[in-house]
C-alpha cells in the first residue's frame, strides 16, 4: 500500500532518520509510530528508497520494512509541520524507547 | 465413544508436549483459517450501501477486540493483552479503509473481496521481508482480516466459545482471539499444526491444566471433524483413528495418570530419599512466575532451573532492569524459604526473541547463545544480574550461566558479576553478596574441563538436553536422525559420572536439570540416583514419579547398576540392563517404564 497524499515538493519539511532498533520497524513500533504522526495535523510521509508511505498507516509503515540501519525520510506537511518532525526524529533517535516500556 | 466408523488404520504424530497429561476423545476441527469468499461483483448503485456495510463490520470488529482484550487483560494479564492494541490499530488503518473503498468504488468488488485484495497486498510484501518476526507478525494481520470478514458474511463466529460438546481441539494455530472465552469443561485437549512451549495456546494449557501438543506440522490436513483421537501431553504423541488395543494402553495410562496426580498429594510432605537414607533435592524446571505454584504443589523444593529468557522471549521489547527486578523478587519471594536457582539468559538456538535480529546464522546451535551471547551483549546481561543481585535480598537464590564451553567464559562472568556488585553497593543498594555462582555442564568440553571449572564456581547443573544434542552431535529436531538422540546413551552416562566427580574433588555440588527424567522414566532416574546427584530439577508434574523412584530403591543398588552401564557400549543394553533390574528387584517400577522404551 503505497500511493501518495501530496506531491512532494523542495519547500517541505523533511529529516534524515537511521533505524537504530535492532529489530527494525516492526508492526508494534509502526503502531507506535503512527500514535505519534496521529498527534499531528500534517500529513506525515515516509520514504524509504525512494519510496513513499503514508506514516498515519501501520499498515503501510510496518510493510515498508525498514530493518536496522536502514535510513528513511521524514515528510512533514501542515500547520504543524515542525512539531510533527522533531517529534517523530527523537521517537527515531530514542529507538522508539524500547527496553523502557 | 468409539464406534464401528474406526475402521482405518491409526495414525502416529510426534509433536512438542507443552501440556501435561492425556486426553482420549473426538475430534473439533477449529477451522478458523478458511474463509470462503466470493468474487461477485455489485452494481453500481449498491456501491454506497457496501460501503456503509464495510464501516459497519469494522465498528462490529472494533468491539470485538475491545472485548477480548478486556478479557485478555483479566486472565493473563496486560502484558499479553498490548498485542490487542496493534489489532485495534490495524482495523483503524485510514489506508487500509482508503483503498478498501476506491476498490469497491473502481472495480465494483463486493467489500469482503475487496478489503482481501487490499490485505493480501500488504501480507505479500511482509512474505518478501526475510524476517522469521515479521512474517510472525503477518499472523495478526490475517487475524484481522479474517475478524472483519467474517462480520461482513455474517458468518457465525466459529471460536472455541461454540464449543458445546467435549472434544480435542484441533486448528491450525490457536490465538488469543481464537482461544477467548473458551469452556474449560469442553476442552479435552489442544493440538496445533503450529506454535512451541512459548504459544499462546500452550501457555493457556498450562494455565487451565489442559493437555497439549504443538508443532504437529500438517496434522490438520490428515484429520476430520469427530475422528476418534489420543493425546498423549507428557510424550508428544498424538494417535489418530486409534486401534481398541491402543485406546485401551491409553485409557490404563490416563488412569495411572490421574492416580499418580492423586498419589502426588500423599507424598507431597515425605522426603526424597533412598531406602537405604540417601536424600536427595528434588526440585523444578520452571520458565515463568505462574509455574512456580506448581513446583510447590507437586513437593519440589525450591527451583533448580529458572529459564530467564521466557520472560525476554515473550516480551516485544527488551524488558528493563526495574521489570526484571520486580518479577525475580516476586519469584524468590515466592519460593522462600526454599531456593531458586536463576539461569541467566539463555538465547539462542531455537529461542530467539522478537527485540534482537541478526540471529541469521547457519548453525544456531553451535553459534551465538548462551553465555556466549550474554558476554557479548553485555548490557543485556548487566541489567539482568543487577535485577537479580537487587531481588537476591528477598529470599534465597542463586545465579547459572548457561552454555559454558571453555573457562574463560566463567571467568568472564564472575567478572561481571564483582563488578555489578561493586557498582550496586556504591549506588547503596541492598543485596546479598554471597550469592551462589554455578554453570551449566551442557557441552562435552565442559565435561572435560569439569576439574578446572568446578575450582571457579560453587555449584554445577547438568544440562542433559544439550549435553545429549552436543555430545552425540545429533540435531534432535531433525527426523532423519533423532534415533540418536539417546539420553541412555552409556557415553552420557559416563559423562554425568565424570562430572559430578570433578565436582566432588573440588567439594561442589553437582545437580542435573535437564528433562531426562522425561523420556525415559525411571530408566532415566536409576543412573541419576546411583551416580550420587546432590540434587535434580525436572518438570513440576515429573517431581511426584521421581520421588517415588528414589523413595523405592537403595543408592547402593542404583551405584552398582552405573557401574554396569558403564562397562556397556549400546544405549539398548543399558535398557535391557535396567528393564531386568526392575523386572527382577523392584517389580513394583515396571509402570513406570515409558511403552515405547523397549522398542527402541
Amino acid at each position: 500500500m503505497n500511493f501518495v497524499l501530496t506531491e512532494v515538493t523542495d519547500k517541505m519539511k523533511k529529516a534524515q532518520v537511521k533505524v537504530i532498533n535492532e529489530n527494525g520497524i516492526h508492526l508494534r513500533l509502526a503502531g507506535e509510530l503512527v500514535k505519534n504522526s496521529n498527534k499531528f495535523k500534517s500529513d506525515i510521509l515516509i520514504e524509504k528508497n525512494s519510496e513513499q508511505i503514508n506514516g498515519k498507516s501501520i499498515l503501510s509503515v510496518a510493510s515498508l520494512g525498514a530493518e536496522y540501519g536502514s535510513e528513511l525520510t521524514i515528510i512533514a506537511n501542515g500547520q504543524d509541520e515542525s512539531k510533527a518532525l522533531d517529534s517523530l526524529v527523537k521517537l527515531f533517535e530514542s529507538g522508539f524507547s524500547e527496553g523502557e516500556k | 465413544m468409539f464406534s464401528a466408523r474406526n475402521t482405518e488404520k491409526e495414525m502416529i504424530f510426534n509433536g512438542i508436549p507443552v501440556s501435561p497429561g492425556i486426553a482420549i476423545g473426538e475430534v473439533f476441527v477449529a477451522n478458523l483459517d478458511e474463509l470462503s469468499l466470493s468474487d461477485s461483483k455489485i452494481d453500481r448503485g449498491e456501491v454506497e450501501e457496501e460501503i456503509r456495510k464495510f464501516k459497519r463490520a469494522l465498528k462490529q470488529t472494533e468491539a470485538e477486540l475491545k472485548k477480548i482484550k478486556a478479557k485478555l487483560a483479566a486472565d493473563i494479564g496486560e502484558d499479553h493483552a498490548g498485542i490487542m492494541d496493534t489489532h485495534l490499530m490495524i482495523l483503524d488503518d485510514s489506508t487500509m479503509i482508503k483503498e478498501t473503498e476506491d476498490y469497491i468504488r473502481t472495480e465494483l468488488g463486493n467489500a469482503a473481496y475487496a478489503l482481501d485484495i487490499v490485505l493480501n497486498k500488504t501480507l505479500e510484501s511482509f512474505a518478501s521481508m526475510d524476517d522469521q518476526y515479521l512474517s510472525e507478525r503477518a499472523e495478526d494481520i490475517h487475524d484481522v482480516k479474517r475478524r472483519i470478514i467474517r462480520n461482513l458474511l455474517g458468518q457465525a463466529q466459529e471460536g472455541l466459545k461454540d464449543l458445546r460438546r467435549k472434544a480435542v481441539v484441533v486448528a491450525k494455530n490457536l490465538t488469543p482471539s481464537d482461544t477467548v472465552g473458551f469452556d474449560r469443561k469442553y476442552v479435552q485437549a489442544f493440538v496445533s499444526d503450529r506454535g512451541g512451549s512459548t504459544s499462546h495456546a500452550a501457555i493457556i494449557a498450562r494455565s487451565h491444566g489442559i493437555p497439549a501438543v504443538v508443532g504437529l506440522e500438517d496434522f490438520t490436513h490428515k484429520v476430520r471433524p469427530y475422528d476418534n483421537i489420543i493425546v498423549d501431553g507428557i510424550t508428544g504423541q498424538v494417535i489418530l483413528r486409534p486401534d481398541e488395543s491402543t485406546v485401551k494402553l491409553y485409557k490404563d495410562a490416563r488412569r495411572r495418570f490421574a492416580e499418580m496426580e492423586k498419589e502426588l498429594l500423599t507424598l507431597k510432605d515425605y522426603p526424597a530419599v533412598t531406602l537405604d537414607g540417601r536424600e536427595f533435592e528434588l526440585s523444578g524446571n520452571v520458565e515463568a512466575i505462574d509455574e512456580l505454584k506448581d513446583v510447590s504443589s507437586h513437593g519440589g523444593k525450591g527451583v533448580g532451573l529458572f529459564r530467564t529468557e521466557y520472560f525476554f522471549i515473550t516480551r516485544s521489547s527488551l524488558p528493563s532492569e526495574e521489570i526484571q527486578y520486580k518479577y525475580y523478587k516476586d519469584a524468590v519471594k515466592q519460593m522462600a524459604p526454599e531456593c531458586v536457582i536463576f539461569r541467566t539468559l539463555d538465547i539462542g538456538g531455537d529461542k530467539i526473541a522478537d527485540w534482537i535480529t541478526n540471529f541469521d546464522e547457519a548453525n544456531p546451535f553451535m553459534g551465538w547463545r548462551g553465555i556466549r551471547f550474554t558476554l557479548s551483549r553485555k548490557d543485556i546481561f548487566r541489567s539482568q544480574l543487577r535485577a537479580i543481585y537487587r531481588a537476591s535480598v528477598h529470599g534465597k537464590l542463586k545465579i547459572m550461566f548457561p552454555m559454558i564451553s571453555v573457562v574463560e567464559e566463567v571467568r568472564a562472568a564472575k567478572q561481571i558479576c564483582d563488578e555489578v556488585k561493586e557498582d550496586l553497593l556504591k549506588q547503596r543498594y541492598k543485596i546479598n553478596e554471597d550469592v551462589e555462582i554455578g554453570v551449566m555442564i551442557e557441552t562435552p568440553s565442559a565435561v572435560a574441563l569439569a576439574s578446572h571449572i568446578a575450582r571457579e564456581v560453587d555449584f554445577f547443573s547438568i544440562g542433559s538436553n544439550d549435553l545429549v544434542q552436543y555430545s552425540l552431535a545429533v540435531d534432535r529436531g531433525n527426523s532423519r536422525i533423532s534415533y540418536l538422540y539417546d539420553p541412555l546413551h552409556p557415553v552420557i552416562i559416563q559423562f554425568i559420572r565424570d562430572t559430578v566427580k570433578a565436582a566432588r574433588e573440588e567439594g561442589i555440588k553437582v545437580g542435573l536439570c535437564g528433562e531426562m527424567a522425561v523420556s525415559e522414566g525411571v530408566l532415566g532416574v536409576l543412573p541419576l540416583i546411583g551416580m550420587g546427584l546432590d540434587e535434580i530439577s525436572a518438570p513440576s508434574y515429573l517431581i511426584p514419579e521421581i520421588k517415588k523412584i528414589i523413595r523405592s530403591v537403595t543408592y547402593d543398588e542404583t551405584r552398582s547398576l552405573v557401574k554396569k552401564i558403564l562397562k556397556l557400549s549400546t544405549p539398548h543394553e543399558v535398557r535391557e540392563l535396567l528393564s531386568k533390574f526392575i523386572k527382577e528387584k523392584r517389580s513394583e517400577l515396571t509402570e513406570f517404564i515409558p511403552k515405547v522404551a523397549l522398542d527402541k
